[in-house]
């Protein structure tokens, strides 16, 4: 069952979750406070996996659920947790805004959902289902995609560039959930269980930034230059 | 026949990793290590004289040996096997003997990804593979637990997974193209794409190559996103640099020639081959004008690389039978001999206490052999003949002058030169420049010399001989890989 | 009995002009309520606005004539204002064509902007302060309330109030849609602003403080009631514009009896109760912004009017 056939209940059931999800990570982008991001990363996983069940209710791919429980337990709660853990372990509270403030960094991230969508409507052009929640859910993953690079970039400490990275997957999770929920199974699963490794592997390699370069903050590793 | 033989290929690291974890005992690691690369060197040439029939799919078609992926597994298995020879004896001067033990398990991990990666059939369980790569090699590179080394794999590892959601970002854009074209649930495998990729929307496919080409050209190395290079091969042990350089590298570049293949046929090949181009003349000129300005021996090594894989994405740019044969030859030459040069700055820089060239002075009279095979290797690298590298070099010249990038092939040989007279100008410095006395360095005699110098032995030969001689067997292997690369995956 | 349409229109413009006053208070004493204290009574802001008018007027010796007229620009503009959007009846009356949402807007920045020029006039340097914030605000507000007033218009497809009354009465999906919820929460973003509440409260009487009221410190007696008035029906105006033509657009009169006049000035009080319990709850949980971070919470409002009127471009 493709997208093309969707009544406008839960066109807007998806619209409402994919929004919502956008703006959980503009509150990453507008905050000071590292647990603050954490918190907003938790609360979209649990919409992305809202979605994902949705997508599954109502487009009959029942295998969606089985991921939607394991986003929600392993994106939604063992993620932050382990986040959490290495957040408390740095004393460090507040991210030091040195290139972009939060302010004009919002004002980027609206740009940066214009220049999305822009690109998202030029893409579905000429493609058959002209469903507005397609549009939509392109123009989120690219935003996502965006604001997760402008994170990875302008941020000092390394907890805000591992969120980063992680909105960078979970806007191409939340993209697939609606653009291709066909995905094969083993794929999805896969990808779940290599998200929670890589934070893992962060957790271990923070541990050492703190004890052999003494800083986590990136703009006082410099030693390596030319 | 095949099955078998992958079987054997994988097995062998397996049994490496569990010996070593569960001994822990580091004189067992490092044999098991150097048992299971020289058997899959030993397996990795049958197979890929397996594939010149045609490729074998197969376990619910996840699995894809094809000659592609098993050339590319064969410069791996070179890689991997010469690599743990020089471990051991590298390995043996750091004092570090309680972690060998994991040292070993991870490197025999590394590889078994990479291979994993040569053979995947499903584009999103390649994803995961080379996924699976950054992370072990994250560790690999902060062996060391130095300052410089743990920046250095924090560098790696962000910038690298940064890069490759963008290879994911494509790759489900690829399979949201297709199924438009394939119905909402199909397996996602190259084949599978390459059908689909006539129908689908040109503006999408042209995206998601170029996000595809992106993101694993992070991986690769390719300017401007070369960046966590210098760093992660400059500070890790050198057997992991080799690795990283003559192994993981070819891996990426394998991605990126499978997504090309699958565009190929489409009204986007055309944009798709000159993206190659220009990434690869940027890496090309990119790195030979920061080898100019380099100190570091072992950075100057990673430019250096930058340089070479910048030279295969021409080759794979300009197309054709000429430009295919010469990429793939010249993946097969620079693992050689950047394992050749990697070995041989170890040894300099463990002998002279210092990665700064400056610091280093006359290699040729304290080290007779290893000096004279490492100047050889410096010449070979720098592009000069009778080394093979010449000959992949010319050979992609040749595919670029009679193409539409002639602009590309002129601005390949005047950097070219570039490259040949600053690399070599370090070189001179540290072989034939006086030093006064309180500039001497201290040398240090270390042991192990045999496990150190053998591979640069083993590595110097083949490019010796393939620079005089070039195999007629070699020709069809690429004369294949060209063909499927045309024609797609079928 | 149907009122005649100028009886209904004089009788929006008198709603505003006399109400304006009792909203002051309620907020003033819910503010001082919510902290267990007991406030002034409701209907103090009159009694205040009676006081002044019989007090003697001092004048500066720089004062020019711009210091005379500005606040009678001011309460003139406050008193258009009401002419232009749906205060207590539905359907548009005859003068209301006179200008639309962005028409009404300007004209309430031109009531600003003549205190401002007064505020520079006298040449006191609290009214420099008082006049420079009120002016950077507004260059960081202004963009945002146009950005929403698009927003609004690309919903509604046209740029009068009434119409997207109409539109929000009609179809619950219009209501609910991403679109209209993130202009809600944009403007109301703007009336804090606007209305001078925390985060931006500069009701203090700490000069050095005072945003828009150090502009007035040198008025006194007549003059000074109507800016004190002007200011309270803008508040009035602001919130008419935030219930009737966003958030709650129920509850107002569509034939225009008496009797319906008078229903639609309860619901109107009765919705204007409910925004200023918000209003007075976002206060007390806040404290105030330090003057070089109030571009964070215009920032916001700029991002939900942005996202707006991109989600409406997609749904």
């Amino acid at each position: 069952m493709s997208l093309t056939h969707l009544n406008s209940l839960q066109a807007s059931i998806f619209s409402s979750l994919a929004i919502v999800s956008l703006l959980l990570t503009f509150v990453m982008l507008g905050s000071h406070w590292l647990r603050n991001y954490v918190y907003a990363f938790a609360v979209q996983s649990w919409l992305i996996a809202a979605l994902s069940a949705a997508v599954g209710y109502f487009s009959g791919y029942p295998e969606l659920y089985v991921i939607a429980a394991l986003t929600a337990l392993f994106r939604g709660l063992v993620l932050p947790y382990l986040l959490m853990r290495i957040v408390d372990r740095l004393h460090v509270k507040r991210e030091i805004h040195a290139v972009l403030q939060p302010s004009s960094g919002l004002v980027v991230g609206a740009f940066l959902v214009m220049f999305a969508f822009v690109i998202a409507n030029h893409m579905t052009r000429q493609t058959t289902s002209a469903a507005h929640v397609v549009v939509l859910a392109l123009t989120i993953m690219l935003s996502m995609k965006f604001i997760g690079f402008l994170m990875l970039s302008v941020r000092d400490e390394a907890v805000s560039q591992i969120l980063g990275l992680l909105v960078l997957e979970n806007g191409i999770f939340l993209g697939s959930q609606i653009l291709v929920p066909g995905m094969p199974l083993l794929i999805e699963i896969v990808i779940l269980f290599d998200l929670l490794i890589v934070v893992a592997c962060f957790g271990i390699l923070v541990r050492y930034l703190v004890v052999h370069a003494g800083t986590t903050s990136s703009r006082q590793l410099n030693r390596l230059v030319g | 026949m095949a099955q078998h033989l992958l079987f054997v290929l994988f097995l062998a690291p397996l049994a490496a990793i569990v010996l070593s974890l569960i001994l822990r005992h580091s004189r067992v690691a490092e044999y098991a290590t150097v048992a299971a690369a020289i058997i899959d060197l030993a397996v990795s040439v049958p197979l890929v004289m397996q594939t010149l029939s045609g490729p074998v799919i197969f376990w619910h078609s996840y699995i894809r040996v094809d000659t592609l992926g098993t050339w590319v597994a064969l410069c791996i298995s070179i890689v991997y096997a010469l690599s743990s020879i020089y471990a051991v004896g590298y390995m043996r001067i750091l004092d570090e003997e309680e972690r060998l033990p994991l040292f070993y398990a991870l490197f025999s991990g590394f590889a078994f990804t990479m291979l994993a990666a040569c053979v995947m059939n499903n584009v999103g369980v390649f994803w995961i593979a080379i996924e699976l790569t950054t992370l072990i090699s994250t560790f690999l590179v902060g062996f060391e637990r130095e300052a410089e080394s743990t920046e250095a794999a924090w560098k790696y590892i962000i910038v690298v997974s940064g890069g490759i959601t963008l290879a994911l970002l494509g790759t489900v854009l690829f399979y949201w193209g297709g199924s438009f074209v394939l119905g909402p649930r199909y397996a996602m495998t190259w084949a599978a794409l390459h059908r689909s990729a006539s129908r689908v929307y040109q503006p999408l496919l042209l995206m998601s190559f170029l996000l595809a080409l992106v993101g694993y050209g992070t991986k690769a190395g390719l300017a401007p996103m070369h960046t966590w290079l210098p760093d992660a091969h400059s500070e890790s042990p050198a057997p992991v640099s080799a690795m990283l350089s003559g192994a993981l590298l070819n891996a990426s570049m394998l991605g990126i020639a499978r997504f090309l293949s699958v565009v190929s046929g489409t009204s986007v090949s055309r944009f798709a081959h000159t993206a190659m181009v220009v990434f690869g003349i940027f890496s090309f000129v990119l790195a030979a004008l920061f080898i100019v300005r380099q100190s570091g021996i072992k950075r100057l090594m990673a430019y250096s690389s930058v340089e070479h894989i910048g030279v295969q994405a021409l080759g794979l740019g300009f197309g054709g039978v000429l430009g295919v044969a010469g990429a793939f030859y010249h993946m097969l030459n620079h693992s050689l001999n950047k394992s050749l040069m990697f070995f041989g700055a170890g040894n300099a820089m463990r002998a002279y206490g210092t990665k700064e060239i400056p610091g280093i002075r006359h290699v040729l009279k304290t080290f007779p052999v290893s000096g004279t095979l490492w100047l050889l290797g410096a010449v070979g690298i720098a592009g000069a003949p009778p080394f093979a590298l010449f000959l992949s070099e010319f050979t992609i010249l040749r595919a670029g002058i009679a193409g539409p990038y002639r602009w590309a092939a002129v601005l390949f040989v005047v950097f070219l030169i570039v490259v040949f007279v600053g690399f070599l100008a370090h070189f001179r410095a540290m072989y034939f420049d006086e030093a006064s006395e309180e500039q001497l360095p201290q040398v240090r005699r270390l042991p192990w010399v045999v496990w150190r110098t053998l591979p640069m032995w083993l590595a110097f030969l083949p490019i010796l001989v393939l620079g005089l001689w070039w195999p007629h067997g070699l020709w069809d292997v690429f004369l294949k890989i060209s063909v499927a690369m045309a024609g797609g995956g079928q | 009995m149907i009122l005649s349409n100028i009886l209904l229109q004089i009788g929006q413009v008198l709603c505003v002009l006399l109400l304006a006053p009792l909203l002051q208070g309620f907020i003033l004493k819910a503010e001082e309520r919510v902290q267990r204290s007991r406030g002034p009574s409701i209907l103090q802001p009159y009694r205040d606005l009676w006081k002044f008018f019989h007090k003697q007027s001092v004048v500066p010796e720089s004062a020019s004539w711009i210091y005379f007229i500005a606040p009678f620009v001011s309460f003139t503009a406050m008193l258009m204002v009401p002419l232009l959007i749906p205060v207590l009846t539905d359907r548009p009356l005859p003068l209301s064509n006179m200008g639309d949402l962005l028409g009404g807007g300007m004209v309430l920045t031109l009531g600003s902007f003549a205190i401002i020029l007064a505020g520079l006039d006298t040449g006191n340097a609290y009214g420099g302060i008082g006049s420079s914030r009120t002016a950077m605000l507004a260059i960081l507000a202004e963009p945002t309330l146009i950005l929403v007033f698009v927003g609004i218009s690309f919903l509604a497809k046209s740029m009068l109030p009434f119409v997207v009354n109409h539109l929000l009465l009609g179809s619950a999906s219009a209501y609910w849609s991403p679109a209209h919820l993130f202009l809600i929460l944009a403007f109301f973003a703007l009336l804090l602003v606007e209305t001078d509440r925390l985060p931006i409260h500069s009701s203090t009487h700490f000069e050095i403080y005072m945003i828009d009221e150090a502009r007035i410190l040198e008025y006194s007696g007549p003059l000074f009631a109507l800016l004190k008035w002007a200011s309270m029906m803008k508040q009035f105006i602001l919130y008419t514009i935030f219930c009737n033509v966003f958030l709650l657009p129920w509850g107002m009169s569509q034939l225009g009896t008496p009797f319906g006049q008078l229903g639609s000035i309860a619901s109107l009080l009765l919705k204007f109760l409910l925004i200023a319990l918000t209003v007075v709850v976002v206060e007390t949980v806040q404290s105030r912004l330090r003057f070089y971070r109030y571009q964070e919470p215009l920032a916001a409002a700029f991002l939900f009017a942005v996202l707006a009127i991109v989600s409406s471009q997609l749904l």
